[in-house]
């Protein structure tokens, strides 16, 4: 236990001094370049300007990290059944995965505007940009991560008369956790700015990103850094949290052993609580 | 277990793959609780064989029985075992070893318990919890054949086991599987390219000719029961060696004629 302790400190002063390296060199940069406030205030003074018009970035926070989650999970959704009807379909696969890769294929900003006036300045738009960004590699990983299920494994669960529906739930749907998890750690990464580009062009409520907007139209750079350090936050937390449900979600790739323990032979029908000791 | 006929009947069996020959009218009876090897050269229809009584292909012409039934193309009668393990990384020693249970009707705690008295029984107790990645191979072996019996089903089709294990680690499981072939009521059928292994494990072992696969010879097994590890430095074993290499090395002579 002690040692995860001083493992987990060892982390967080290492993340302490990542963020000073960042504050760090923009500092420098500000020193060596001689920049104005204007053109470039420091960190302090960023981080100052979130405390400072708190009142006014929260709701705008909400607002964004709203649409950002609804985006993400919509696009997670979307992207993890298309894998799974890619993978149990050829024929669907094929007619399918050309239009995937348009789909990516395509600035997503230059189909935004026409996008907005299609679905309307809403919501709606803004979780579809999202989640065009979200479910691509969402799909991609959870096709490999099927297709790489051993095909002697499902003979012997043919062999051993198995149905197809437990089949698919006991093999095939926790194989794709792994390369699920990979892909939503990607998206996570591109929510948040596919949410501010939303709000670019479907403005009807607002958010951090068109607060970023009407920042820089009136050349207030502290504002645009206040809102650009919060919109890292949102997706620094939602990557992260991501990857932590990643990790307890496949608890095989780290561990050697179940957490939970099976009780010695003989025992097992009797007591229910009799307790192995943690090796 | 009803009559006293032939466990496994494989009746004039022929499998054609896009017109290349595999198995050519093959005929094989196994006993109750025989433990038959067969041995012979790759490509000899050896792995063809197995999938035909496990049902997983359907042959072009001929039948297999199991207690005098006609399962020729089903599945579900019989256990199946590869050289490559097939453990699934994400379920524990005892959930792979359930595995059937969950595939077909849901493993209970019932099939839980069982399987870890079966592992416990055979030298797997301490890692009943243990994920297949922190296993030696040997242990992941023992994991699939324990997954194996825990189907119930009475016939064992056991493809090249122990092939990708070290020499050592092979002869242990071996003896390991003796003892358990010797505990258990199971009709075993062994695919295997190791003379020594097909010699100590079974009562008859069956030589195959190379393409099409072909039973060249049908040889007993006599030595006494149960064996261990002086069997395989015993005179009788040293002949009944000598005479299935012959056979097996005289193959491609034979086939080229």
């Amino acid at each position: 236990m002690s040692a995860l302790l001083r493992k987990t400190a060892v982390r967080l002063v290492m993340a302490a001094l990542a963020v000073g390296l960042i504050f760090g060199v923009w500092n420098l940069v500000i020193f060596a370049f001689d920049l104005k406030a204007y053109a470039l205030p420091t960190p302090q003074d960023s981080v100052a300007t979130i405390y400072d018009r708190w009142s006014t970035y929260q709701p705008l926070m909400l607002q964004t990290i709203k649409e950002t989650v609804y985006g993400f999970l919509i696009g997670a959704a979307i992207g993890f059944f298309l894998g799974v009807a890619m993978s149990a379909s050829k024929i669907v696969q094929r007619l399918i995965y050309p239009s995937l890769i348009t789909s990516q294929a395509v600035p997503v900003v230059a189909v935004a505007a026409p996008l907005a006036i299609l679905l309307g300045f809403g919501l709606v738009t803004k979780l579809v940009i999202v989640a065009w960004w979200v479910f691509f590699p969402v799909v991609v990983n959870v096709l490999d991560g099927l297709a790489r299920v051993d095909r002697d494994l499902l003979n012997l669960a043919r062999v051993m008369g198995a149905k197809r529906t437990r089949t698919f739930l006991a093999i095939q749907l926790p194989a794709t956790l792994s390369p699920l998890f990979s892909g939503l750690k990607i998206g996570a990464t591109y929510a948040v700015t596919a949410a501010v580009i939303g709000e670019w062009v479907a403005s009807l409520q607002y958010g951090l990103g068109t607060y970023l907007n009407t920042a820089a139209a009136s050349l207030d750079t502290r504002g645009v850094l206040g809102a650009t350090i919060l919109l890292t936050m949102i997706g620094i937390t939602l990557f992260l949290i991501v990857a932590a449900m990643g990790i307890v979600a496949t608890p095989w790739e780290r561990r050697s052993t179940a957490r939970r323990r099976t009780r010695p032979a003989g025992e097992m029908l009797v007591g229910h609580s009799v307790e192995t000791p943690q090796t | 277990m009803n009559g006293s006929g032939p466990k496994v009947v494989v009746d004039d069996v022929t499998v054609r793959f896009d017109g290349v020959l595999a198995l050519d009218e093959l005929s094989l009876e196994i006993g109750r609780s025989e433990f038959v090897s067969i041995v012979g050269p790759s490509g000899s229809g050896k792995s063809t064989l197995f999938n035909v009584v496990s049902g997983l292909q359907r042959p072009s012409s001929g039948r297999v029985l199991i207690d005098g039934q006609d399962v020729t193309g089903e599945t579900g009668h019989v256990g199946y075992m590869l050289q490559k393990d097939l453990l699934i990384p994400w379920r524990t020693v005892v959930g792979n070893i359930v595995l059937g249970a969950a595939l077909t009707r849901g493993a209970r705690s019932r099939d839980r318990a069982e399987a870890a008295a079966l592992a416990s029984r055979y030298g797997l107790g301490e890692f009943l919890d243990h994920y297949p990645h922190a296993l030696s191979g040997g242990m992941r072996q023992r994991v699939a054949l324990m997954r194996t019996l825990a189907l119930k089903t009475d016939v064992l089709l056991l493809d090249e086991p122990f092939g990708a294990l070290d020499s050592q680690t092979r002869l242990d499981m071996q003896l390991w599987l003796l003892s358990v072939y010797e505990d258990l009521e199971v009709t075993i059928l062994f695919v295997t390219h190791d003379v020594d292994e097909a010699i100590l494990l079974s009562d008859r072992v069956v030589v195959l000719s190379a393409r099409p696969g072909r039973i060249m010879a049908d040889l007993p097994i006599t030595l006494p029961r149960p064996r261990g590890l002086d069997v395989l430095t015993s005179p009788p074993f040293m002949d009944l060696k000598r005479e299935v290499l012959g056979l097996l090395h005289e193959t491609p002579v034979a086939a080229s004629r």
